[in-house]
């Protein structure tokens, strides 16, 4: 046998290999809970000045991890480079906008129509832009994102420059009440939503779907010719991308009552992009990891008012030199046998 | 009369104003092994670029089993029956050797995403069944003590074998090896052309690309030689090494003295 180097990620990967259904379970129990009990943490190390730990939660930490593990589908599974992500966002947070004001329907009903608007345009972008690679594409979806913003500048029907105003929260919930003054209920709101999308990526991630979005990184010519059908499965990392973005967007617009399409600008694809890249590109928890990171940093630096972003760019440069791959690179666990012969 | 399960019909292929390959005709039957040979720039791998999809001809017909392929995406022709190699080895490198069979056994497999992520049976089902297969042509061709190790970790004759795993993967009707033995030692060459004959006598047709003679000669059941994208010759082993145009070809014809 090889002599293993010292590795936390393969002794817990171990451990979790031998361990038992219960040992497990127990483990996502405690982890999960400790997710859901972090806005009860009063601790002046990891307070942010002028903003609340709570409200830092929510916005941008698990958002953040949210918008950042959709991306992730897209940018690290697939290897499609896509720098207009914020514009599933925007969509996401437009649909509830406007449904909001226009229909009767509340929160959680126009859910479902934010996510089917984002994967619509999915869709709709991908078909023509998803025959191009590499630099072409990223361009295309570059200008995919401005598109978004300059439609909703220049459409009155839908508040123009100025946004939408009064938009109403999700109505009460399993006994939750959404006020503007407590983040709480939003955080526990999109941290259980992530957890589905986790528990969604990570299916597809193990059987054929995440084989052919592998290969498709990999070499996407050999992936064709290996029988992938590699047009229908991008279209898919688009399609699943685009609807947790929306997601996202929604409950942003929900939470944060008035949007204006200044929100959605390049600077927060740029942001999401940086989140995976910086954590992980195609490693799900090392993506997670980046967006906290990311999300936090800045918020923690608020004293420095906008010398933060100079300490931040600084960091990334480090970063980036120390561990190119990210905090946590995608490679896999590999196992090895002696040949038995 | 034996059926030809891969038929190119008068060929034509240009690349800009070079003809790449001029009303070429070449045919792989049934259950045996059939070799495309020719020196370097004569159009072999040009033939398998067609053949799969990946360029379109200027005019002819490429049939799989009776059935013109042409004008399909790779993808549907490779789940038609055709199963390829590549001259530079071109792994899945970041994913395992089990994944990088898989991915290719997947094709077979009806089921898509949806049902994937939903849990239903039949996503079950075929998750099973890619990967026994890619477990068992793992060990088809030694490897499966390596199965969960990358691709790009694998030792070179490893990385070729497992590429050949992979095209199997596909339950082709031909399998399109190009170039297999590149880079390998006599005693890989040897082991080499015994796996291609272990690959025939398990019922697949194998048109292979090979620069080794000794190699060719002593598996094909016939040999066509292509020489600046025209075929020269065609016939067995043994009548191919006796054709003057093709030792001309490889040897280079005298000028005349006058």
């Amino acid at each position: 046998m090889k002599a293993k180097a010292f590795n936390l990620r393969d002794i817990f990967g171990d451990w979790w290999e031998s361990a038992t259904p219960i040992q497990r379970g127990i483990t996502r129990t405690v982890v999960i809970a400790t997710f859901y009990a972090l806005p009860f943490l009063n601790n002046p190390v990891i307070d942010t000045p002028e903003t609340s730990f709570k409200s830092v939660l929510f916005y941008p930490l698990v958002l953040f991890a949210l918008m950042a593990v959709g991306l992730n589908v897209v940018v690290g599974k697939s290897g499609i480079l896509d720098l207009g992500y914020v514009a599933f966002f925007a969509i996401g947070a437009y649909t509830h906008a406007v449904m909001s004001a226009r229909t009767s329907l509340n929160f959680w009903e126009i859910l479902p129509f934010a996510m089917g608007f984002a994967m619509l345009a999915g869709l709709i972008l991908g078909l023509p832009a998803l025959r191009l690679r590499g630099d072409y594409l990223a361009i295309i979806t570059l200008g995919f994102g401005e598109i978004i913003r300059i439609i909703a500048i220049n459409t009155e029907a839908i508040g123009g420059a100025a946004g939408i105003t009064d938009i109403p929260g999700p109505t009460p919930i399993f006994g939750f009440e959404f006020s503007v003054m407590d983040p709480r209920p939003y955080y526990w709101l999109t941290l259980t939503l992530l957890i589905l999308v986790i528990w969604g990526v990570l299916r597809l991630s193990h059987r054929k779907p995440g084989r052919a979005w592998e290969a498709i990184r990999e070499d996407e010519d050999v992936a064709e010719f290996m029988g992938v059908a590699t047009l229908k499965y991008k279209l898919w990392a688009f399609i699943i991308g685009g609807a947790v973005g929306g997601l996202a967007g929604a409950i942003y617009a929900s939470k944060i009552r008035s949007i204006q399409p200044e929100l959605f600008t390049l600077n927060l694809s740029i942001m999401i992009l940086a989140c995976v890249v910086f954590g992980g590109m195609g490693n799900i928890w090392g993506v997670i990891l980046g967006a906290v990171l990311l999300g936090y940093i800045p918020e923690k630096l608020r004293f420095l008012s906008d010398y933060r972003i100079i300490f931040f760019g600084l960091l990334m440069v480090v970063m980036m030199n120390i561990r190119p791959n990210g905090l946590m690179p995608r490679k896999k666990r590999e196992k090895f046998q002696e040949k038995i012969s | 009369m034996t059926k030809k399960l891969l038929e190119i019909q008068n060929l034509v292929v240009k690349f800009g104003g070079v003809t790449a390959l001029n009303e070429v005709n070449l045919h792989v039957n049934e259950g045996e092994i059939a070799a495309l040979i020719g020196p370097n720039g004569a159009g072999k791998t040009t033939v398998f670029n067609i053949v799969t999809g990946y360029y379109k001809p200027v005019s002819g017909d490429v049939l799989v089993d009776g059935n013109s392929v042409l004008g399909l995406r790779p993808y549907l022709i490779a789940r038609m029956g055709l199963g390829r190699t590549f001259q530079n080895i071109r792994l899945f490198g970041d994913m395992t050797a089990l994944e990088n069979v898989a991915t290719a056994a997947d094709a077979l497999n009806k089921s898509g995403l949806l049902s994937a992520l939903f849990g239903l049976g039949r996503s079950r089902r075929d998750e099973k069944r890619s990967m026994e297969t890619a477990q068992s042509l793992l060990e088809f061709i030694g490897l499966d003590h390596r199965a969960h190790q990358m691709a790009k970790n694998l030792p070179y004759g490893d990385q070729r074998r497992l590429e050949i795993a992979r095209a199997l993967a596909l339950n082709p009707k031909v399998l399109l090896l190009d170039e297999p033995a590149a880079g390998f030692n006599p005693q890989e060459k040897v082991e080499l052309g015994d796996l291609i004959l272990k690959i025939r006598d398990k019922g697949y047709a194998v048109l292979l690309i090979e620069h080794d003679m000794s190699l060719v000669m002593k598996i094909s059941d016939r040999i066509s030689v292509l020489d600046f994208g025209q075929k020269i010759a065609e016939g067995t082993p043994s009548e191919i090494q006796k054709n003057q145009r093709v030792i001309d070809a490889y040897l280079g014809v005298a000028e005349d003295a006058s």
